[in-house]
């Protein structure tokens, strides 16, 4: 009997430790190969040095497997289109060629499934050391998981008066300096030329205080009054009636004057004035008057005026499938450089123009994205050697940047951007739009920190979602609704 | 003996009958623990995966866990509180009993009338059309999500081509259009009837031959036959099934998940009651609200199979029981 005993626990044991055996091991570091910390301390930063060319030669380097594995996550920004993809990939390539120490992979994750999987690798302590192109959003929606970077600096004399100052104080927070300056996307006017000349429309202004001249010759300011004005004759149904006619038929729409591309409701309300969801004690949400402004022209576009696609209209695929402007059906968008990486359909005659003014005064909107360094790395120093080859080699850099459409944060490389741009869009005439745009910042932030970021971002988005699905809905009722969720979510952080 | 002592010996007793292993002769021990030694990695399974996260899951939901945050502090009832009185909960629970209210039926008279179907008579190749109609159900289900997707596409899914092939001139956009997305979530879960269709087919075979014969001599024709036969005596499986429905209605999750990636587009719509508990937990980091949700929907869940069983008395028959 006891022998039986024996047998039975002996075999749950067996059970037990098989079951510890699948698990564990994910989140090991791989010590082996670790270089020693002293290894490296008066090391001077590679940021400048050119990959491949001067690499040694590849039968002196140790196996990919028994180098540390450094691993780059995108996802939560821009850089998971194909094309950029590519680009990325060969970046890495460039990099695992140009040393012998790190072995850098990369991972890719679709936008909409990044923050949960992200958030699922974190929690279990398997997260990503490299984590990027990242933006404000997205790293507030990660508040309290970034590495200070200032004892990496300090120790490996990387030079960060290469940057423009206030942009390196940016990237200061309570956590230190959470990261360093990359990309920076200024926001214009997208528009259609073809589309302005076969409506008999003046183009949109090409620089920040210039009227626009309306069909009858008279000069008014460019605001959002007068995009919603020639956003309806920009709108054309199958029979050739604009929005402003009454023989319009909204059901069979070819052409639409206007739309927000990729903006979420909290950016729709930053150009119509900056402003935050919490108020100053950091607990109690509010709307900001302008954001309401925005959301009812928004919302009034889409189902009065007409001039706007709403959702099912944009998802079809004849509208780009969430892409409108870039399939070549809509005459106007607001966004951002970032859009600039890779508009594919929507012809040769679009350009670029200053952004509308609301009540007297223009409100800008500038996305900075940059890569940060998860705070459980085990590696960090060879994360930051990363980082810096991601932010400032010469050739890596300027390559992910022109992937990405962003324009660089380093000054000299400005230009150069400019040019590459210039080749990607020749019929692009006004690049310089695009650089006056950055001297109308959000601030705050229209993705600046609120307590339960992720959830509260979450609800502003159903929010959007309602607002572009839903006709004869009580706007300031469901505004009103907003708030009161976005409270109880604040509620949840204390 | 004072009543003390009779009370205890009362209680040893029972004890003793309870578990009885000393009592248990040579043979009946050795079996038991055998069957012990043979359930023992399920019951292991269960202790570790299922009992412990339970009970662990309760603990949480009295506290303030994050995944974000490095502290943990109880604060009672607090969440629970809140969950009453957050709108987010009501809204995904009517999206999930809206959606319940095109899905509940379908899911329940569909794999009837095609098991019926199976069991005619009158049908050629029933082995065939058996084996077809279950074969979807051996399809990952996501690889299945991704088709349907393709499927419903408003411009280049078959659904909408042939139906602008057969007049339809402005075919539904299906999964961005709020007032289709519920009749499009329900086709795409046609695709899994084949279970329920396999153990409803199990059971009108099970139905006597004779009580049709019976009923046929009394004049009965094939729609008292199905109203007095056949529904009572599948009645059993009938609510087995719709048990297995409901549950499975509160607890839909992949579907909205995989093609929208759990946004609740359009307008709010696919954010139902198990979505918004997952986004919870792994994207807003909240394991402490999480778990309350978790036991919130178990509440609800159990609530509404106790009604089931208590509606079972008016319309379940089982063949042994006399009423």
């Amino acid at each position: 009997m006891k022998k039986r005993s024996v047998i039975v626990l002996a075999l749950l044991l067996v059970a037990v430790l098989a079951l510890a055996a699948c698990g564990g091991k994910a989140t090991e570091a791989p010590k082996a190969t670790e270089a020693p910390a002293e290894a490296q301390p008066t090391e001077a930063p590679k940021a400048t040095e050119a990959p491949a060319a001067t690499e040694a030669p590849p039968e002196e380097k140790p196996e990919a497997g028994d180098r540390v594995q450094i691993r780059w996550f995108v996802g939560l920004g821009t850089g998971t289109d194909p094309e950029q993809q590519e680009v990325q990939q060969q970046v890495v390539e460039a990099f695992n060629k140009s040393q012998d120490k790190i072995e850098l992979i990369l991972e890719v994750v679709p936008y909409d499934s990044s923050r949960d999987t992200l958030s699922t690798q974190i929690a279990s302590g398997n997260g990503p050391d490299i984590i990027g192109p990242v933006g404000i959003g997205g790293s507030n929606a990660f508040y309290g998981q970034w590495l200070d970077l200032a004892p990496l600096i300090e120790k490996s004399g990387f030079d960060t008066t290469i940057f423009n100052d206030e942009l390196v104080k940016f990237y200061q927070t309570e956590e230190g300096q959470v990261g360093l300056p990359f990309a920076v996307f200024p926001a214009a006017v997208f528009y259609q030329k073809e589309m302005f000349d076969e409506a008999g429309l003046n183009y949109p202004p090409q620089n920040y205080g210039d009227k626009y001249v309306m069909p009858d010759g008279s000069e008014v300011e460019w605001n959002w009054d007068v995009i919603r004005e020639i956003g309806q004759i920009l709108t054309v149904d199958a029979n050739g009636n604009d929005a402003a006619s009454d023989e319009f038929d909204a059901e069979n729409v070819v052409q639409y004057g206007y739309y927000p591309q990729w903006q979420h409701p909290n950016h729709m309300g930053a150009f119509f004035g900056a402003g935050s969801l919490v108020a100053d004690d950091g607990k109690t949400a509010q709307i900001p008057e302008p954001w309401k402004a925005a959301w009812h022209w928004i919302y009034n576009g889409i189902w009065t005026d007409k001039f706007i696609p709403s959702d099912p209209v944009v998802s079809s695929p004849e509208f780009g499938a969430g892409n409108a402007f870039n399939s070549g059906k809509v005459a106007m968008a607001i966004t951002h450089m970032w859009y600039t990486c890779c508009i594919t359909d929507a012809g040769e005659s679009w350009d670029l123009a200053a952004l509308p003014a609301y009540e007297g005064e223009v409100h800008g909107r500038v996305d900075a994205d940059t890569f940060r360094i998860w705070k459980g790395t085990q590696h960090p120093e060879e994360a930051f050697e990363v980082l810096t080859y991601l932010l400032t080699n010469e050739v890596a850099a300027p390559k992910l940047l022109t992937a990405y459409g962003a324009m660089p944060a380093l000054p000299q490389w400005q230009d150069a951007f400019f040019q590459a741009k210039s080749e990607q869009y020749p019929w692009v005439e006004n690049w310089d739009v695009m650089k006056a745009g950055l001297a109308y910042p959000d601030n705050p932030s229209a993705e600046g920190y609120t307590p339960n970021w992720n959830e509260a971002w979450d609800r502003v988005d159903a929010f959007g979602s309602l607002m572009q699905n839903e006709s004869g809905l009580d706007l300031d009722a469901e505004i009103e609704k907003l708030r009161e969720d976005l409270q109880v979510i604040f509620d949840k952080a204390q | 003996m004072d009543a003390l002592d009779h009370l205890r010996t009362v209680k040893v007793e029972k004890k003793r009958k309870w578990f009885g292993f000393r009592d248990m002769s040579k043979n009946a021990k050795r079996e038991a623990l055998y069957g012990l030694l043979f359930i023992s990695p399920w019951l292991f399974g269960f202790i570790v995966f299922t009992f412990i996260p339970m009970i662990a899951s309760m603990a949480f939901s009295v506290t303030d866990l994050r995944l974000d945050s490095e502290t943990v502090n109880f604060v009672g009832f607090q969440n629970y509180t809140l969950l009453l009185r957050d709108r987010q909960i009501w809204h995904s629970l009517m999206v999930t009993l809206k959606f319940s209210v095109f899905a509940l039926p379908v899911g329940m008279i569909l794999p009837l009338a095609l098991a019926m179907l199976m069991n005619s008579a009158y049908l050629y190749g029933k082995a065939f059309f058996r084996t077809l109609f279950y074969f979807p159900y051996v399809i990952p289900f996501v690889a299945a999500i991704f088709i349907w997707g393709a499927m419903l596409n408003p411009s280049t899914g078959w659904i909408n081509e042939f139906l602008r092939a057969v007049g339809v001139s402005n075919p539904p956009n299906w999964l961005n259009d709020t007032r289709w997305v519920y009749p499009g979530l329900v086709i795409l879960g046609l695709w899994g009837i084949g279970n329920a269709m396999l153990i409803n087919l199990a059971a009108l075979q099970g139905v006597p031959t004779e009580l049709y014969e019976a009923a046929k001599i009394d004049g009965a024709g094939w729609w008292r036959s199905l109203w007095h036969v056949t529904i009572p005596m599948i009645s059993p499986v009938i609510f087995y099934n719709l048990l297995l429905t409901v549950v499975g209605l509160f607890q839909y999750f992949t579907v909205p998940l995989v093609l929208n990636g759990g946004t609740g587009a359009p307008g709010g719509a696919t954010m139902f009651y198990n979505l918004y508990l997952y986004k919870t937990f792994f994207t807003f980091q909240n394991m402490a609200y999480g778990a309350t949700m978790g036991w919130f929907l178990f509440i609800i869940i159990m609530i509404v199979t106790l009604a089931l069983f208590w509606s079972a008395k008016y319309w379940v028959y089982y063949a042994a029981e006399v009423r």
